[in-house]
């Protein structure tokens, strides 16, 4: 089955037409989409502020990460079912938006290195003091979120 | 002149039109409008975990409020100056929105409610700052907080299906 195939299925589900003809649904399912983001990118600045130096410096790392890390998971997987939810009524459109297909390719690469690469980081003993490999992981991973937040914004505007 | 010829007025500038046809500027400010949320809310709800003693327990609600504040202020100024872009770019819409008008309504509820903590419960926080539990007071502020951010978010992102 292609995957033109499994849009057309999702376009044509029942449960999926309720979604798309309730008036306000997917509005108040943007809104959840919205209040992961900020969850998911509140904890991420956060831990990103203070790998850079640059803010929350009273705290130690180990208590920022482990108050925040639940938050940053509980945010993304909100986002990510609210965006699915948005998605599977009219999948063949955003399928074939560029906005969206570049912002699922940075999302993936985002997620990876969140889990991958920035877990470890912030969980690190090295992470308490500001150094250049810190500052890198902190650069790539707000540079990553910032991306696949601003391609999101793009998908209604460009095609 | 009324508001509403005002906003026409104000829509129909050169500065307005120039940011309403940019074809990746306006879709950068409204990116950047929602990306602020996570330094101005995201903040501000770690904050209001802390007095609902949801999270940060172990830490003195002053240190947890000394530490986020800095960081959500600009970010709430980041919030509001792209906030204004992209009014301006499309002023009589915006203006003539309900959501629109109702989520100005709850932002000033917020802004009130913060300084109503800053008034009343912020020159006595020494009395709980560490304390096993926060009184009634500061912790429906805190929960009050919560609601209406929430509120403004979902109002926000409603009115750009009514434009």
């Amino acid at each position: 089955m292609s995957l033109q195939h499994l849009w057309q299925l999702s376009y044509d589900s029942k449960t999926i037409d309720l979604i798309r003809n309730a008036k306000y649904a997917i509005p108040v399912i943007q809104s959840f989409h919205l209040f992961g983001i900020t969850l998911l990118l509140g904890s991420t600045v956060i831990l990103n502020l203070r790998l850079l130096g640059l803010g929350l410096r009273e705290f130690s790392m180990s208590v920022l990460s482990a108050q925040l890390w639940r938050y940053a998971v509980a945010g993304m997987l909100i986002t990510m079912v609210s965006g699915i939810l948005v998605f599977v009524p009219d999948p063949a459109r955003y399928a074939a938006n560029t906005a969206f297909r570049v912002k699922m390719i940075l999302l993936c690469v985002a997620i990876l290195f969140q889990f991958a690469v920035f877990r470890k980081v912030v969980r690190s003993v090295a992470a308490e003091r500001a150094s250049s490999s810190n500052t890198i992981a902190a650069c790539v991973s707000l540079c990553l979120w910032f991306f696949v937040g601003w391609a999101g914004r793009a998908i209604a505007f460009l095609g | 002149m009324s508001i509403l010829a005002w906003c026409h007025w104000l829509q129909n500038t050169a500065f307005a039109t120039g940011i309403r046809q940019g074809d990746l500027l306006f879709p950068f400010i409204e990116g950047s409008h929602i990306l602020a949320l996570s330094l101005s809310v995201g903040l501000i709800i770690m904050l209001d975990l802390r007095l609902l003693r949801i999270a940060f327990r172990s830490e003195p609600v002053s240190k947890v409020m000394r530490q986020v504040m800095p960081w959500a202020l600009p970010g709430f100024g980041l919030m509001f100056v792209t906030g204004v872009l992209l009014f301006v770019a499309q002023a009589e819409k915006a203006y003539s929105n309900t959501f629109f008008r109702y989520k100005l309504l709850l932002l000033g509820l917020a802004g009130c409610n913060a300084a109503y903590y800053q008034w009343k419960f912020y020159p006595k926080m020494a009395d709980w700052d560490t304390a096993p539990t926060v009184p009634a007071g500061p912790r429906l502020t805190a929960l009050l907080s919560l609601l209406l951010w929430a509120f403004i978010i979902a109002l926000g992102r409603t009115m750009a299906y009514e434009l």
